[in-house]
């Protein structure tokens, strides 16, 4: 009631001025003259009287200023004058304005934009209802301290005596060749068990949910689909629930539409039953399979599920020894899943942004500084009328806000027509990468940062200004503080070299270690090698023979092109994310804990796959088209499984045997060749490193068709000529084997390894931005200073050249101040970047082959700067030997 | 000589203008002869301090202001106390006791 009032009224004055202001007077005039009148009854002339009631209460006007000044309106008032006088004061010095609008502008700009990344990626929240609950979990090696998927028959087990979650879902990656209605398309899929839509709570719009009958092996052949999909091949249309799709040759009937944007981890357009997959798949225990995902009951903390999921493994354990021996399981946030590890690179660029926005605050502020020289006496005036030290802080504050509001408007507009398309689209390895936008977050951030920013670079000059010292500024026209103002300026100056070496090291050492990654020998050759998929018609595939033929005769077709060097098909490719680690033993003797045995890479390739990569072979021999599923096992092996294993003894002729329940061999060591980077052109000590391949056409009948078979094998061309040349012909000869065959993901292998360096580049190329644009600010900065210097020197210079000093004199003492500056900064600079660089390694793992306390690249950084200094120096430097001594004597 | 007015305590000019108001609606001037007189003159209020707190006083709606004319024909705001106002000089009232008789004792203590 008395808050309505109290607003009521401040707003009544606020907007009829003139009213509540003749109602003040009316009544105080009132009150004069009725004291008066009283005066003059005890006797007073009215002369007296009006005089002696002006003593006790001082002049109406001033009366009325008390009153006034009481309500919250007055507070609204000021503020409303200070910005109408900021912004005409601005208006008179647009030079000053433009160029701290836009220094400030590409300050926030970039902020906003990078923390448009950080919020979209890092801090929204995950798009499913109460995602604060959704957990994964996953089997755990204890011998490795890895987590692993779990099996399928674990999964099973847990879902059906875990208490801790509401629901438990199961899925697994599937890949489909969509041959009908429409064109020939190759899709991600997925399989799903029947409870996990309902796990992530997705509410279908069309059609239904799988029923716990689909999903059961032999179920009906039915499938979920993408909204995009639904877009894209049936438009929209609501009937295409009960239609038929035609998936790897057969013909699945749509049941669902997702809703849109519906998304778990990776772009997915058809979902199928879990439980129909392969059975080589999901029925051993003892294999890797599925990723389990759950949602908390209500009330259950995340330890209570950890300890109730470990207690039921233990039991697994117990009942099932051979496959579940050296398991545990672990619970583990959804969010922290999905997100990943990039979070340490992006909060390294996110403090690598906020430095290049202290540079640019750093940049206004001289401005200011040196600005405020040219008012000094309109603040004395200011003083002497009576202004207090606050007001006057206060308003020079409300100037600096327009400036940073100013710069966040033009810096929110390039943020977002600019940066963060390029942003979006070199991010586009990250995940959530499709959240990033302006959205009210971000702008709430970057209102946020602009009023800190007013404030961080205003405050030192606002203090500054509003000390001078009322006599000698009115007396000397200005020339009483400028002792404490240059020290801050060169403080400043100080402050933004040292930024800017440190930003400048982060981005050489980023450089230098792409630099070393290109230049590592990945053990094979990346220069002409066309990588692609293909699917065959589901005709030409139906049984494992004809899966081997079609390959067969599509390799000999593609070894006839003109200008093919040697192709042929391969499981898994270097560099690329797909891996296939398995547990290994010498001998056939199997190890009685299978989890603890030591792992390898198993790279199943054709006999050709050696040449198409120029892999180099160090002993005895590779494969043949001879050694296939009807002759005795055979096994090449990589130098490194060689050495570590075999150690002294001679691989060749020996058997090895892997993989999970039932293993793989044993097998006849037949070869060694050369190893190969496969986890990354950087540092790849943490991954398995031992290495063997296995012949493609040795593999047993049911795993060629499998759902991990042939199909999902890539084939390797090796040819001089550009991949633009070759594909049509290679399209030429799979078209003519069958027509509704796809053949996608192209990629040249340079492409593959300079796509695998991507968690380095992008940081980089940031960094690299945000270095270069600290460098403009920085050089600005210090060009602005000293040629500042320059003007307020001019007397002292005249008198140095009137008693006899040289040009080059002159000329070397403003390069010298320049120097100063810039060395302190950089000595500074260097300290802090060999404690921050360590972020680089430690937070985010980005550097590889270079130290972070690299010296070279500390030395090449200060030169580099240094030398800009030199050269922003140098025009004010010219400038000072052209001064005229009688002149600038003349001038005093 | 007479003595000079004395300031008043922090916070106790709201009290007195209610209490002043307590009695009958009265304008500005009326508020400051009244409380000058009651005083004995130990408090004089300045026509700055006295209208603000009018104001703090209206918004708060401890009292109600209305235009009227006054005796010798002129026009003035005449204030009244609103029930709110009486239960705040109340408790204020009951405030201000207790803490006379607190200071009187630990006064009389030394």
């Amino acid at each position: 009631m008395s808050l309505l009032r109290n607003i009521t009224s401040g707003l009544r004055s606020l907007c009829r001025p003139d009213q509540v202001d003749r109602e003040l007077d009316e009544e105080l005039r009132a009150y004069q003259e009725m004291a008066i009148s009283d005066k003059m009854k005890q006797g007073m002339s009215r002369k007296d009287a009006v005089r002696a009631v002006r003593l006790e209460n001082g002049s109406v006007d001033v009366t009325k200023e008390i009153v006034r000044s009481g309500g919250w309106e007055s507070f609204v008032e000021t503020c409303w004058h200070d910005l109408r006088y900021g912004a005409r004061t601005l208006r008179k010095s647009p030079g000053f304005t433009v160029v701290a609008v836009l220094t400030l502008a590409l300050g926030i700009g970039a902020n906003t934009a990078m923390f448009s990344v950080i919020e979209g990626v890092l801090l929204a929240p995950l798009p499913y209802s109460e995602p604060d609950r959704l957990v994964v979990v996953w089997e755990n090696n204890l011998h490795f301290k890895q987590v692993v998927w779990p099996s399928y028959p674990n999964f099973k087990d847990w879902q059906s005596s875990a208490r801790s979650f509401r629901r438990m879902a199961a899925m697994k990656w599937r890949y489909y060749d969509l041959t009908s209605p429409g064109s020939p398309e190759h899709l991600l899929g997925a399989g799903i068990s029947s409870s996990f839509l309902d796990t992530l709570d997705v509410k279908l719009p069309f059609g239904r949910d799988f029923s716990t009958q689909e999903d059961q092996r032999g179920g009906a052949p039915v499938v979920i689909i993408s909204n995009d999909l639904w877009r894209n091949r049936f438009g929209g249309n609501p009937q295409a629930v009960g239609e038929a799709v035609t998936l790897n040759g057969v013909d699945y009937t749509i049941i669902g539409i997702l809703p849109p944007r519906f998304q778990f981890d990776e772009r997915v357009d058809v979902y199928t039953p879990l439980a129909q997959g392969d059975p080589l798949m999901l029925d051993p225990r003892g294999a890797p399979a599925i990723v389990s995902i759950a949602r908390l009951n209500l009330g259950v903390s995340m330890a209570q599920a950890q300890a109730e999921m470990s207690a039921i493994q233990d039991h697994l354990v117990q009942l099932y020894p051979d496959a579940n021996k050296g398991l545990g399981v672990s619970v583990v946030p959804l969010r922290q899943v999905l997100i990943g590890d990039v979070s340490g690179t992006l909060l390294v660029l996110f403090g690598a942004v906020g430095l290049v926005l202290l540079i640019a605050c750093a940049n206004v502020a001289n401005l200011l500084l040196a600005r405020s020289v040219g008012r000094t006496r309109e603040f004395a005036i200011r003083a002497a009328l009576g202004a207090s030290r606050s007001r006057t802080v206060r308003q020079l504050l409300t100037e600096s806000t327009l400036l940073s509001l100013g710069g966040a408007a033009l810096g929110l507009t390039i943020a977002n027509w600019g940066v963060r398309p390029v942003l979006t689209g070199m991010l586009g390895s990250l995940p959530r990468s499709e959240n990033i936008g302006v959205n009210t977050p971000v702008l709430l951030f970057t209102l946020f940062v602009s009023i800190a920013v007013a404030v961080l670079f205003g405050l030192a000059p606002a203090l500054k200004n509003s000390k001078t010292d009322l006599q000698s500024a009115l007396k000397e026209g200005g020339r009483g503080a400028t002792t404490a103002r240059h020290r801050v300026q060169n403080s400043l100056v100080i402050l933004q070299m040292a930024l800017t070496l440190m930003l400048l090291v982060g981005a050489a050492l980023l450089f230098r270690t792409i630099h070393r990654m290109s230049d590592t020998n990945p053990g094979f050759d990346t220069q002409h090698v066309i990588t692609f998929k293909v699917g065959f018609s589901p005709s030409l595939t139906k049984t494992a023979s004809g899966m081997r033929t079609a390959y067969r005769q599509l390799l000999e077709r593609l070894r006839t092109l003109p200008g093919v060097q040697a192709a042929d098909f391969t499981y898994i490719v270097p560099l690329k994310s797909r891996d296939n680690v398995a547990p290994f033993w010498i001998g056939s003797q199997m190890p009685a804990v299978v989890r603890a045995a030591p792992r390898m890479m198993v790279f199943d390739t054709g006999p050709d796959y050696l040449r198409a990569m120029s892999i180099p072979l160090l002993r005895g021999r590779f494969f043949t088209e001879d050694d296939t599923s009807k002759s005795p096992c055979v096994a090449a092996i990589d130098d490194v499984l060689a050495s570590t294993y075999f150690r002294g003894q001679d691989p060749l002729d020996q058997t090895i045997t892997f993989g999970w329940t039932p293993p793989w061999g044993p097998c006849r060591i037949v070869g060694v060749v050369g190893h190969v980077r496969h986890w990354g052109l950087g540092n790849e000590s943490s991954h398995t490193q031992a290495q063997a391949y296995y012949p493609l056409y040795q593999i047993p009948d049911q795993w060629v068709t499998g759902s991990e078979g042939f199909p999902t094998t890539t084939i390797i061309v090796r040819t001089p000529l550009p991949a633009a040349a070759v594909i049509p012909a290679i399209k030429n000869v799979l078209y003519g084997m069958g027509k509704d065959q796809p053949i996608y993901n192209v990629e040249s292998m340079q492409e593959i390894a300079s796509e695998s360096m991507s968690a380095q580049r992008f940081p980089m190329i940031l960094l690299g931005a945000f270095a270069g644009l600290a460098l403009l600010l920085a050089s600005v900065g210090i060009y602005g200073v000293i040629s500042y210097s320059v003007t307020q020197l001019v007397q002292e210079i005249g008198i140095r050249m009137a008693l006899g000093a040289e040009k080059q004199n002159i000329f070397g003492m403003v390069i010298a101040q320049g120097l100063r500056l810039a060395l302190a900064g950089l000595v500074i600079g260097a300290g802090a970047a060999l404690v921050l660089t360590r972020l680089l390694v430690t937070f985010a793992n980005l550097l590889y082959g270079v130290k972070a306390s690299d010296p070279l690249t500390f030395i090449a950084v200060s030169t580099l700067l240094t030398a800009i200094a030199v050269l922003a120096c140098y025009i004010p430097a010219r400038r000072a030997t052209r001064v005229d001594p009688l002149v600038a004597l003349r001038y005093e | 000589m007479r003595d000079q007015p004395s300031d008043l305590v922090q916070g106790t000019l709201d009290m007195l203008i209610l209490k002043t108001l307590a009695l009958e609606r009265m304008h500005g001037y009326g508020i400051s002869v009244r409380i000058e007189q009651m005083s004995k003159g130990v408090f004089r209020l300045n026509a700055g301090s006295l209208f603000l707190a009018i104001q703090r006083l209206e918004r708060d709606a401890l009292i109600d202001g209305e235009w009227k004319p006054t005796e010798n024909n002129r026009r003035a705001r005449y204030y009244t106390l609103t029930a709110k106002g009486r239960k705040r000089l109340d408790s204020e009232t009951r405030e201000w006791g207790r803490q006379v008789a607190a200071i009187g004792r630990i006064l009389e203590a030394s």
